[in-house]
């Protein structure tokens, strides 16, 4: 019952990154539907990956920043209003920044779209339409994280917010990261 | 049942004998995880893993019954082609499965996937050195590509591959380790 010749663990590690070609992820494909043994080991890694997928999207709601706190997340937030443009620390003992994107007038919103550029550059660092918002507090929640280090500091998050009948409201957020 | 090779469990439920429903449950047994993680891997989501799973299953249950699988020996192709067709077809119409309820019985999923505990995650993250968390983050958490990342951490390909096994083989042997070793 043992895999004469399994697949390398890095070939799996590959094929649940997406980094693996057609042919290449065909020919996994095939092996795993013949073998119990590199299945096995697949699903260690997918569990993995998994994990880390659902782990924390950029933008989420109150409710999920309070059940992350309650589960013994480390959490430092930061309050915004439009038009603000400051510094914030990523301390060493935080495992993530939530900075709140506040002062807004989300009564009629139907959609929030962000869009985060970087402000020496003008570089899109990242573009999600329709982020879930908070409309009684009128805010968006962004969970910044660490591996965010390996993006440009220097953030523009600009909310665009669209109603039934108007035109579409922008509110602008400079927050500069500083990752100790 | 539980050791013979699948070709027998095939000819069994096509036989109709006795021993046919232990062959259905124990081919089922055996493929349910490859079909789930194959749902997981092409179409991004435990639900309609699940729903894969069901009809695949399906699919098997009612092929074998009628003598239609070709090659016995090769049910695992049999197995992958059809994946591979109503997984093409679930992410054209979204459709879920539907029909015989006894044969879905039969079918029923398998044990989901191994689930991770959050906090575990995060204390065998932190474990980790910078850069490796934030291969791992941007390759799962990011869909970032080992390109994409190379470029962003300035180190080659090759690099953020190796270091992504790595690290998913150090995250793993964290979370396999009883709690008090490493808390």
């Amino acid at each position: 019952m043992t895999c004469a010749n399994p697949i390398a663990g890095a070939t799996l590690v590959d094929y649940w990154a997406g980094d693996l070609d057609e042919a290449e992820t065909a020919a996994v494909d095939e092996h795993l539907f013949g073998c119990a043994d590199c299945t096995a080991s697949s699903a260690r890694v997918a569990a993995v990956a998994q994990a880390l997928r659902a782990e924390i999207p950029t933008v989420l709601l109150r409710a999920a920043v309070d059940q992350m706190r309650a589960r013994g997340a480390r959490i430092r937030e930061n309050g915004f209003t439009p038009g603000d443009r400051r510094e914030v620390d990523f301390a060493a003992d935080a495992d993530l920044l939530i900075h709140r994107l506040g002062g807004l007038d989300l009564t009629g919103a139907e959609r929030v779209d962000l869009r985060i550029t970087a402000e020496s550059t003008g570089a899109l660092v990242s573009d999600i339409e329709a982020v879930p918002f908070d409309r009684a507090e009128g805010a968006v929640f962004i969970a910044c994280q660490r591996h965010y280090a390996a993006l440009p500091h220097d953030t523009i998050m600009s909310l665009s917010i669209h109603a039934a009948g108007a035109p579409p409201r922008t509110a602008t957020y400079t927050i500069l990261h500083r990752f100790l | 049942m539980t050791e013979a090779p699948e070709a027998e469990l095939v000819r069994a439920i096509a036989a109709g004998a006795d021993d046919a429903p232990a062959a259905e449950a124990e081919l089922c047994r055996r493929f349910a995880p490859r079909i789930r993680l194959y749902g997981l891997r092409h179409l991004r989501d435990q639900d309609r893993a699940a729903d894969l799973v069901q009809a695949v299953l399906l699919a098997l249950l009612q092929a074998a019954r009628a003598g239609r699988i070709a090659d016995p020996a090769r049910v695992d192709r049999f197995m992958l082609g059809t994946s591979r067709n109503v997984a093409a077809r679930m992410r054209e119409t979204d459709a879920r499965t539907a029909g015989d309820a006894a044969l879905a019985a039969i079918a029923a999923p398998d044990e989901p996937l191994e689930r991770i505990d959050t906090e575990a995650l995060w204390r065998c993250l932190r474990a980790l050195e910078e850069r490796a968390r934030r291969v791992l983050m941007l390759s799962f958490n990011d869909e970032r590509s080992a390109d994409e990342i190379a470029t962003l951490l300035a180190i080659s390909a090759v690099n953020v591959r190796v270091l992504r096994h790595r690290s998913i083989a150090a995250l793993r042997r964290c979370l396999d380790a009883p709690k008090e070793v490493d808390a």
